[in-house]
């Protein structure tokens, strides 16, 4: 299964996973990228970008393929496959896929992004496809004359709500807020308000969609009264905000937030060792292409880094010929320092059997892990990868010296 | 292997003169859940050659077929056996419930 083996898988071909894949290959990294779908991520459902510099103003589309075209000129090998499980508990990181294919990594990058949250009421699922939709660029059009209600206030509600009235003869907005306010941004706001086929029903949330075969309408709760109303349409459009794509990972023991949100660091490191979070799938503030391009650019650096410590340890202490020293301290323990100053004495005045690797623990807490170390000063002999013995704590030359013969 | 394209000559032939079992995708080319759906059926095409047709429908070039199943959405994977239309699959579905309603229609 060698072919198998990669020095950094990428999951999700986004714009953040093809950054992440553009630094990786550059670094020369065997660099995989697991994408289920059409490579872009979400930003293939994005009719016009105005807002990713450098380019006044592109089709989604269009600008993923220069991301991913880029991609490809490093060498970066792409497969069009689902992640479905993953074990990331050992140092060569595990995963699984719905071809079942199993591939190994020394880091991994997650920029799986988000789907759009359903909202589960009776209907919906039955008549997707039937009236019920999520995409106005796909389905817009089968609504020409016809009446469309459209759940959501964000800025995609309220852009592909207006998008829809160049096909639709009215556009019901469905809002769960007060008259007058929308979740979007203001410019958008004052385009819809003038829209003359753009109506709203304000302080409302939808309870069911109607309809035998095809949608026939909809039932409206008002969240002040009470009440519920039904309103005669032939199409509905959901937009009621995304949730992260990152249900397949709750049995690998990452870190999430309730909404299962990654949290990273701003080396886009996660709870993980060797394993990073990127774009609109970690917990963020802005969820853009630019900031997701952005992230996947400094997780690429940060696993880079890592892959090469990673590389550097195995072998200096791994594949030595002599025998090694691996003593853990903490630089913020003067007690640990004077240790370590000790053990490096002992050993000279032994004429060095030893190889001493220093390793701090405030930094490597994975090798701290690995080898099971609580406390500092602690010090692991080697050989050839080897633990063979534990060194005891002395501050007694003789003693540590006595231990090393 | 691409999907044959149908239009709505080629769709009367194969549906109700040649009696074909077969699959139709109903698709356009700005649709992103299409992109992610078609390669999938071109992926299986080849397991059914002989047995079961892949065809696929371009709705903005022949909207009277779409307007004809009135479908309100794309992509839709309409099922055909003996003439009659037995099945449909909308959104985005994975390989196995294609599989699977490929055998059950092959079956009935
Ligand atoms: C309607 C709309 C309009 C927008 N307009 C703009 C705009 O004008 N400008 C802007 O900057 N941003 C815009 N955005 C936001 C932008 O699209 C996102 O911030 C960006 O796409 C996030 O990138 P990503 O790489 O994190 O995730 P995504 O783009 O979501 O990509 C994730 C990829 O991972 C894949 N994936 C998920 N799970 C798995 C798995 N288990 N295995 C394999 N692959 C998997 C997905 O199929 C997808 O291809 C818009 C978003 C929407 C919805």
């Amino acid at each position: 299964m060698g072919d198998l083996k990669y020095d950094l898988i990428i999951i999700g071909g986004g714009p953040a996973g093809l950054t992440a894949a553009i630094y990786g290959g550059r670094a020369k990294l065997r660099t995989l990228v697991i994408n289920k779908g059409t490579v872009g991520g979400l930003v293939n459902t994005t009719r016009e970008i105005v807002n990713y510099p450098g380019y006044a103003q592109i089709s989604g589309p269009d600008l993923m393929k220069d991301f991913k075209k880029h991609a490809d000129s490093f060498g970066v090998e792409f497969s069009r496959d689902e992640v479905v499980s993953v074990n990331f508990s050992q140092e060569d990181k595990i995963i699984c896929t719905k071809k079942r294919k199993e591939y190994m990594a020394k880091a991994v990058i997650i920029a799986c992004g988000s789907e759009p949250r359903l909202l589960n009421i009776p209907g919906e699922k039955r008549l997707q496809g039937s009236g019920v939709a999520y995409c106005a660029t796909c389905d817009a059009e089968f609504f020409e004359g016809e009446d469309v209600v459209v759940v959501g206030s964000g800025d995609q509600a309220i852009e592909e709500g207006m998008y829809i009235t160049k096909f639709a003869r009215k556009v019901t907005v469905i809002v769960l807020h007060d008259e007058g306010v929308l979740d979007c941004n203001k410019v958008s706001a004052e385009r819809a308000f003038q829209n003359e086929k753009m109506e709203f029903v304000w302080n409302s949330t939808l309870e069911e969609v109607l309809g035998e075969s095809n949608v026939e309408g909809v039932k409206i709760k008002n969240l002040k009264t009470g009440r519920s109303s039904e309103l005669a349409c032939q199409g509905v459009f959901f937009f009621v905000g995304m949730i992260p794509s990152t249900h397949f990972l709750k049995e690998s023991g990452i870190g999430m937030d309730s909404r299962g949100y990654i949290p990273a660091n701003d080396l886009m490191k996660t709870d993980l060792e060797g394993v990073y979070a990127v774009g609109d799938n970690r917990v963020k503030y802005l969820r853009q292409v630019v900031s997701a391009a952005g992230d996947g650019a400094t997780a690429a650096v940060a696993a880079e880094r890592y892959i090469e410590e990673l590389n550097a340890f195995n072998t200096s202490v791994l594949k030595n010929d002599k025998q090694v020293l691996l003593l853990f301290f903490n630089a913020l323990n003067n007690e640990s320092l004077e240790f370590s100053t000790l053990i490096e004495e002992a050993n000279q005045e032994l004429s060095e059997p030893y190889k001493v690797v220093k390793i701090d623990t405030a930094t490597k807490k994975n090798l701290a892990q690995k080898y099971d170390v609580k406390i500092v000063p602690s010090v692991v002999v080697l050989d050839r990868g080897q633990e063979i013995k534990r060194l005891d704590y002395s501050m007694d030359k003789e003693k540590l010296k006595a231990q090393l013969r | 292997m691409s999907l044959e394209q149908l239009n709505a000559i080629k769709f009367e032939e194969i549906i109700y003169d040649n009696l074909e079992s077969c699959l139709v995708i109903f698709s356009r080319k700005d649709c992103h859940v299409c992109k992610e759906v078609v390669p999938l059926l071109e992926e299986l095409q080849p397991n059914y050659l002989g047995k079961f047709g892949f065809y696929y429908v371009d709705v903005e070039e022949d909207k009277n077929l779409y307007q004809r199943f009135s479908l309100k959405g794309v992509p839709q994977i309409l099922f055909f056996k003996e003439g009659e239309y037995q099945a449909k699959l909308v959104g985005a579905v994975d390989e196995d419930k294609v599989i699977d309603k490929i055998d059950e229609v092959l079956e009935s």
